[in-house]
C-alpha cells in the first residue's frame, strides 16, 4: 500500500510545480524589471499621451491645458463635471491658481532621486486636509511630438518629506509607525493572540 | 526570440530565483508525510515570498544594461548621498513585509503547539498512521474523548 | 539507565560564556530599538531582546530560566506593551472623531510647545510606539518558547530534590 501512495503524492507535487511554472511564464510580461528606477513600483506610472500641437506654450506660461485636464477628470483623479461624486472630497482640485507648474532639467538631483528625463512638474498647493504644503502630483514629458502624462507614486513623497514632517531620518520606521500606524497596531494584537493561543493549547492540569 | 528571452528571463532573474524556492517549499507541504517536515516547508515558502516582494524595491541601475556597479543605498537619509551619486531605495516593500516576518514566526509557534497535541493524543506524527487510527476509532463507534494525554 | 533518566552533564565553558553574553545581548537589543537615527525599530529590537532569554533557557534548562523571567513579570510586559501602543492609537481615533488621523496627538500633548509639530510626532513614535512594540514582541516570544520547551519529567525531578 505505501509505495502506491508515495507515487500518487509525488505525481501531485510534480503537477503543482509544472502548473506554477506555466502560470509564471504567462504572468512575467507585466512584472517590472529588476533594478529599474522608472518602473511604476518605484517612481511614476504612465497615464496617457496627448498630441502636442500648441500646448507647450501654455505649459511654459504656467497654465494647464484643457485637454489634459478633462482626460485626468475622466480617469477619476480629481472631482469635476465629468466625474462628479466618483471620488471622495479628500482629493484636491486642479482649478485656476491651485497648482504650480515648474520645468525641471534632465539630470537634476531632488530629494534622493535623479530626473532621467526633463519635463514639467505639476504640484498642487492646497487641498489636502492635514498637509498644507505643495505636493507633487503629475509629471509631463515631451517626446516625439507627444506629451506623456505621468503620476507620481507614494515612495516619492516619503523620501522627500520624511525629514520635514516627522523629524526622523529612518524612512522605514516613519512609514511603518507614523504614516501607517494603524496597520501596525493591528499586527501587534495578532502577535499577542499567538502567544495566548500557545498557552491555551499546551498548559493543562491547573497550571494556567 | 532571443530578445524575448533576454528581456523577460535574464532581466527579471529575481522573480525566477524566488519562484524556484516557492515551488520547493510548496511541494514539500504536499508530498511529505511527516507533520514537522510539512511545517518546515511552509516556513521556506513564507521566507521566499518575502524575498521576492522586497526585491521589487531595488533601484540601482540594471546590470545587464549598463554594466556598472549598482548605485543605491538603503532608505536611511544621510547628507553625503548627493555628492556620491547614490539613490535611495524604495521603502514601501520593506514597510509592508516587516510585520509579516514577525507574524509568520508567531504562527509557526502555534502550529508547533498543535503538533505537540497530536503527538500526545495519537502517539505518532506520521500522517498515514494517524488516519488509520482515526478510521479504526470510528468503526468501533467511539465518541469524542477527553484530552487526558 | 534509559536516556531520559541519565543525569545531565554540565559543561563549564558553555555556562561561563552564556553568563557573559546574556547582559551584552540585552544591551545590544536596546540600542537597536532606540538608537540614534539608523536602522532599527520596534520589531527588530524586540526579537533580539528575546534571543538573549532563549539562549539562557537552552543552556540552563527551563527551571532556572523561570527565575530570570517569572510568570507575573512576563504577563505584565505582554500587556504593558499593548497598552502603550493601543492607548495612544485609540486616543487619537477618539479625538479626531473617527477620521483616523495620527496628527491630532500634538494638539493637546504638552510637548508640542517646546519641540514643534514634527518633533512631537517623532517623540510619540520613538518613545511610545517603539517601546510598546519591543516589549510585546519580547514577552510573546519568550512565553512561547517556555511553553514549547516544557517537559513534565524535568519538573518532577527538580520538585523531588
Amino acid at each position: 500500500m505505501i509505495p502506491r501512495q508515495m507515487k500518487t503524492l509525488t505525481l501531485f507535487g510534480l503537477i503543482t510545480a509544472i502548473l506554477l511554472t506555466a502560470v509564471s511564464l504567462y504572468a512575467i510580461e507585466d512584472l517590472p524589471a529588476f533594478g529599474d528606477e522608472n518602473s511604476p513600483v518605484n517612481k511614476q506610472i504612465e497615464l496617457f499621451s496627448v498630441d502636442a500641437d500648441g500646448l507647450v506654450d501654455s505649459l511654459n506660461a504656467g497654465v494647464l491645458p484643457a485637454e489634459i485636464k478633462t482626460r485626468i477628470e475622466e480617469m477619476g483623479f480629481i472631482p469635476g463635471p465629468t466625474c462628479q461624486g466618483c471620488q471622495n472630497e479628500n482629493y484636491p482640485s486642479l482649478e485656476e491658481g491651485n497648482y504650480e507648474i515648474e520645468y525641471i532639467q534632465e539630470g537634476t538631483w531632488l530629494g534622493g532621486r535623479v530626473y532621467t528625463k526633463g519635463g514639467w512638474d505639476v504640484s498642487i498647493l492646497e487641498g489636502e486636509i492635514y498637509y498644507n504644503e505643495p505636493q507633487q502630483y503629475f509629471f509631463i514629458n515631451e517626446s516625439d511630438g507627444k506629451l506623456i502624462v505621468y503620476r507620481y507614486n507614494w515612495p516619492v513623497r516619503v523620501t522627500e518629506r520624511t525629514e520635514e514632517e516627522t523629524a526622523m531620518i529612518n524612512a522605514v520606521t516613519s512609514g511603518l509607525a507614523d504614516y501607517r500606524g494603524y496597520d501596525t497596531m493591528g499586527e501587534e494584537t495578532v502577535i499577542l493572540t499567538g502567544a495566548i493561543g500557545v498557552i491555551l493549547l499546551v498548559r493543562r492540569r491547573g497550571r494556567l | 526570440m532571443m530578445e524575448w528571452i533576454i528581456q523577460h528571463i535574464l532581466e527579471k532573474y529575481n522573480f525566477w530565483l524566488s519562484m524556484i524556492i516557492i515551488i520547493i517549499g510548496l511541494s514539500a507541504v504536499v508530498v511529505k508525510e511527516n507533520f514537522l517536515k510539512k511545517l518546515i516547508g511552509l516556513s521556506i515558502f513564507q521566507s521566499a515570498f518575502f524575498l521576492w516582494v522586497v526585491s521589487l524595491g531595488d533601484v540601482g541601475r540594471n546590470i545587464l544594461v549598463t554594466w556598472g556597479l549598482k548605485t543605491q543605498t538603503p532608505p536611511i537619509l544621510w547628507k553625503e548621498a548627493e555628492e556620491m551619486g547614490y539613490i535611495y531605495a524604495n521603502p514601501l516593500p520593506h514597510v509592508l513585509m516587516l510585520t509579516g516576518i514577525v507574524v509568520s514566526a508567531a504562527t509557526t509557534a502555534v502550529a508547533l503547539a498543535i503538533v505537540i497535541r497530536i503527538y500526545q493524543l495519537y502517539g505518532t506524527i506520521e500522517e498515514p498512521e494517524v488516519i488509520e487510527k482515526e478510521l479504526e476509532f470510528e468503526k468501533k463507534g467511539g465518541e469524542v474523548r477527553n484530552a487526558s494525554g | 539507565m534509559t536516556p531520559e533518566t541519565k543525569p545531565y552533564k554540565r559543561d563549564i565553558i558553555i555556562e561561563v560564556t552564556t553568563n557573559l553574553m546574556f547582559p551584552l545581548t540585552l544591551l545590544f537589543g536596546l540600542y537597536i530599538m532606540m538608537g540614534t537615527g539608523g536602522t532599527g525599530g520596534g520589531f527588530q529590537g524586540g526579537t533580539i531582546l528575546a534571543t538573549a532569554f532563549i539562549l539562557y533557557i537552552t543552556v540552563f534548562g527551563h527551571v532556572k530560566g523561570r527565575e530570570k523571567m517569572p510568570e507575573s513579570i512576563n504577563a505584565l510586559f505582554k500587556s504593558l506593551g499593548l497598552f502603550l501602543y493601543n492607548g495612544a492609537g485609540w486616543i487619537c481615533v477618539l479625538f479626531s472623531l473617527a477620521a483616523a488621523q495620527w496628527l491630532n496627538m500634538p494638539a493637546f500633548w504638552p510637548v508640542t510647545d517646546y519641540l514643534g509639530v514634527a518633533g512631537s510626532r517623532s517623540f510619540l513614535v520613538s518613545y511610545m510606539v517603539s517601546i510598546g512594540i519591543g516589549l510585546t514582541v519580547m514577552a510573546a516570544f519568550v512565553s512561547q518558547y517556555f511553553d514549547l520547551a516544557w517537559k513534565e519529567e524535568d519538573e518532577m525531578e527538580s520538585g523531588q530534590r
